[in-house]
This record gives structure tokens, sequence and C-alpha cells, in this order.
């Protein structure tokens, strides 16, 4: 989609040195946090190599995450890729570009594994995925995870659901195939998209507090509890607003709100960052998939009494040119009516929809009151009754 | 006594709009980011 991966960084180490007056050293790793010291230890990962102390007053925490790698024989065959960075995914290209891989297999049907397949199928691969549970998007309701099951399977994707990564057979160094508990799959580069976890070992080395699937705990100030310490973005944990309980999610989102919070306090303001209500979008070829607030799985763990329900419609008004196809599901408590969450599955023009319904979650809205909001119409961009407002109205019957 | 130092651990995101912030409110302050890849902040 963009041609030059230099096109996606945004400012470079010169623009902050030079216009911000920020010191950004690239290639540098951070490989110890002294508290009591006030110090890091660092390294010049292509200098020499020999570590030295840094000084802090301020120590601000942003080491990101890490893609979760299976524990299985040949995982780090040459051919075996992680994407969780610019850097790698410029790796993938690299490989692309250089090997003309004809049979790729995708490890996980999150939205990185999901993504990459698109990626694959554009570059005219043959693309295989596989995911141990029986849907793909697990953060979606079985009946909404099935639609995007068929969009993957629309564009040539080969999906083998409920199936475990055994491990990889590896030649020279180079993987081979992708074994499973059920086949092998020929595989001339592998993409393991498992989801990530917090990368925050320096963090628990120096003493500071971990949460929520290893995450750095923080406040709504995104204070550590270490004085003078800070941390957001992927290695740190955040709140869900619905649940209200602390929540880990690794979003780009999410990482520049909480880094913008912590950058605030650190330079004498006052700002706090609330939470999350648990959004995200994303694209598999044509096909949107959107999801916001708590899903059944989570709503059955929280022991909730929730109505749901799910409708289709379109994209525009019925009769309009381009008219794509949405189905949006819609959760709201039993009795309130209080919205608890919402997925969207469709086409051009489908996913950003969910922002409705993360703005009336925020707002802690019911459904009786959102078939009422005033929301944009006109021909061209959504039919009289928009798609959001239909699966409202029906879950407002259930209430 | 030197200046106020602050020390960001990686400079993606969430480590380059903290500095950001920083710097706009606290012009005397020394910021320096360590980031491990080839790359600063981009579009993810």
């Amino acid at each position: 989609m963009v041609d030059d991966a230099d096109a996606l960084v945004t400012l470079t180490p010169e623009v902050f040195r030079k216009e911000r007056n920020i010191d950004a050293r690239i290639l540098h790793e951070v490989t110890e946090i002294d508290l009591k010291g006030r110090r890091l230890q660092v390294r010049q990962l292509d200098g020499n190599k020999k570590a030295w102390w840094e000084p802090f007053d301020q120590l601000m925490i942003a080491t990101g995450a890490l893609p979760i790698k299976p524990d299985v024989p040949g995982v780090d065959a040459t051919g075996i890729y992680g994407v969780h960075t610019l850097q790698s995914g410029i790796e993938v290209r690299t490989a692309v570009d250089q090997e003309r891989p004809k049979r790729g297999v995708i490890i996980g049907g999150g939205y990185i594994g999901l993504e990459m397949a698109e990626a694959l199928v554009r570059r005219g691969m043959e693309v295989s995925l596989v995911e141990r549970a029986e849907q793909v998007m697990l953060t979606l309701d079985t009946d909404m995870g099935a639609l995007v099951s068929e969009a993957l399977m629309a564009v040539g994707v080969k999906l083998f659901r409920e199936e475990s990564l055994q491990g990889f057979d590896v030649r020279d160094g180079r993987v081979q195939r992708v074994v499973t508990d059920k086949r092998t799959l020929p595989a001339d580069i592998v993409i393991l998209g498992m989801g990530v976890r917090p990368n925050a070992a320096l963090a628990k080395e120096a003493g500071i507090s971990l949460g929520e699937k290893g995450s750095i705990t923080l406040n709504d100030r995104m204070q550590t509890d270490v004085e003078g310490v800070w941390a957001a973005g992927d290695c740190a944990q955040s709140f869900h607003l619905i649940s209200k309980r602390p929540f880990y999610v690794a979003l780009g989102t999410v990482a520049n709100k909480q880094g913008r919070v912590a950058g605030i306090n650190i330079g004498g303001g006052t700002a706090a960052f609330p939470g999350v209500v648990g959004t995200a979008v994303s694209k598999i070829c044509a096909a949107e998939v959107a999801r916001t607030g708590l899903q059944e799985r989570e709503l059955k763990q929280l022991g909730w009494k929730y109505v749901s329900e799910r409708i289709e419609s379109r994209t525009r008004a019925g009769y309009y040119p381009k008219a794509g196809r949405i189905t949006v599901k819609v959760l709201a408590e039993k009795g309130s009516g209080r919205l608890l969450g919402g997925q969207i599955v469709g086409y051009e023009g489908a996913a950003k929809r969910i922002d409705i319904l993360a703005t009336a979650l925020h707002g802690g809205m019911t459904v009786q009151e959102m078939v009422h909001l005033d929301l944009s119409y006109a021909p061209p961009y959504a039919p009289v009754w928009d798609p959001v407002l239909m699966a409202a109205r029906q879950v407002e019957k259930l209430i | 006594m030197g200046k106020e130092r602050l020390v960001v651990i990686g400079g993606d995101a969430a480590g380059m709009s903290a500095a950001a912030q920083a710097r706009r409110l606290r012009p005397d302050l020394e910021i320096i980011v360590f980031e491990r890849s080839p790359h600063t902040s981009y579009a993810a």
C-alpha cells in the first residue's frame, strides 16, 4: 500500500535533535536500570558494544512489546518472522522482494496475522493461516469471527482452524515446512502472528511492579510505583473503562495518548489518562473488521447479564452505487440497556462506524438513548437508519 | 549541579510523544532517548 518504508517514519532522529532539542540516539540499547544509583547501563549496537552508565533524574520507560514466540522445535530458523516493528516489517518485505517466496504460512489469526495474510496475498503468494482456536479474530464473538473467516477464504487464504503448531521442519537452517497436529504445510516464509507481550524485563529486573499480562503498573498519570519513573505504550498497563479492571492492549493509538500524558506530567503539567474501551479496527483485503467494548466471552467471565443482536445492512443507501454489506452486532446490559460493546464486519465504509459505538461507550449511553442519536445521513454515506442505529433498535427490544 | 535530565528508553510512539510534550513544557530539561532499532517514531 505504501511503497517506501521511509514514508512511515514520521520524524527522524535528526528532526528531533535540530527542531526539538531532543537527543535521540538510535542503535543504543539499555541493558540495566539502576534505580538506587539513578542511572542506566547503555551500549551502542553498531559500536564496540562496551557498556557505560548514563545518569537520569526522571526516567520514562517506553520499551514496547515483543512478539509471542512459540516454544516449538525449529522456531529460530531463517524464513520465520515476527512482525511487530517497522524494522521487522522491512525484513519481511526484503525477504519477499529478494527470495520471491511462493508459499507463505501465517501462524495465528489475530490482526497482525490477518494483515500479513493480506500483504502476502497481494504479492501473489499462496497463503495458509493456522489458528489454534475455532475462529480467527478472538477479539470478536464467534458469529462475527465467522464472517472474517469467510472473507479470508474469499480472497484465497487457506484457513486451518483448531490446529495447533507443533514445530517447523528445517533444512540447512532454513524453514521448509510447518507442522501442525493435523497436517504438514510446505512454507517458503512463515509469519508469527500469535500476538505480543509487554517488553518489561528491564523494569521487572529493576524491581518495578508489573500487572496485567506482565505489563508495567501505572496510575492514571502514567507513574510507576517508583518516584520519578514513568511508563507508557505497549510495555505499560491500561485500564478498561467498561469492565473497570486493569487491561493490557498494545496499540499505537493508546501509546500516543499515554506517552503524551506522561510527557505533560514529567514537564510539570497535570494530565490523566482514564483508560480505554478496547476499540480496534483492521482490514483484510476489502473486508473491514472493527470492535469496541466487551465481547460475549468477557461478559460471561465477568458474570454480567447482557443482551445482544446482530443486523445486516448496507454502508450507503441500498440503491446507491457501491453500497457495501455491513453486519453490526451490539451488546447491552440486560435491564438497564447500558451499551457494553459492539462489533462490525463489512465492506467499504463499514469499519469507522465503530467510533460511534466507542464514543457512546465513553459517554455511558444506553441503547435507548442511542436510537435517537442525530447521525449524518445522505444516500452516498448511509441508509436513512444508520446500521449502528438499526442494531441499537433491535437490542432495545430485548432489554 | 547540572541540568535536570530526562532519559527515555524507547523511541517509538510512547517514548517520543512523552519526550516531545516534556520538551514543550520544559525548554530547560535535558532529554535523551535511547532507541535500540535504527528508527524513531513511526506510523504503526
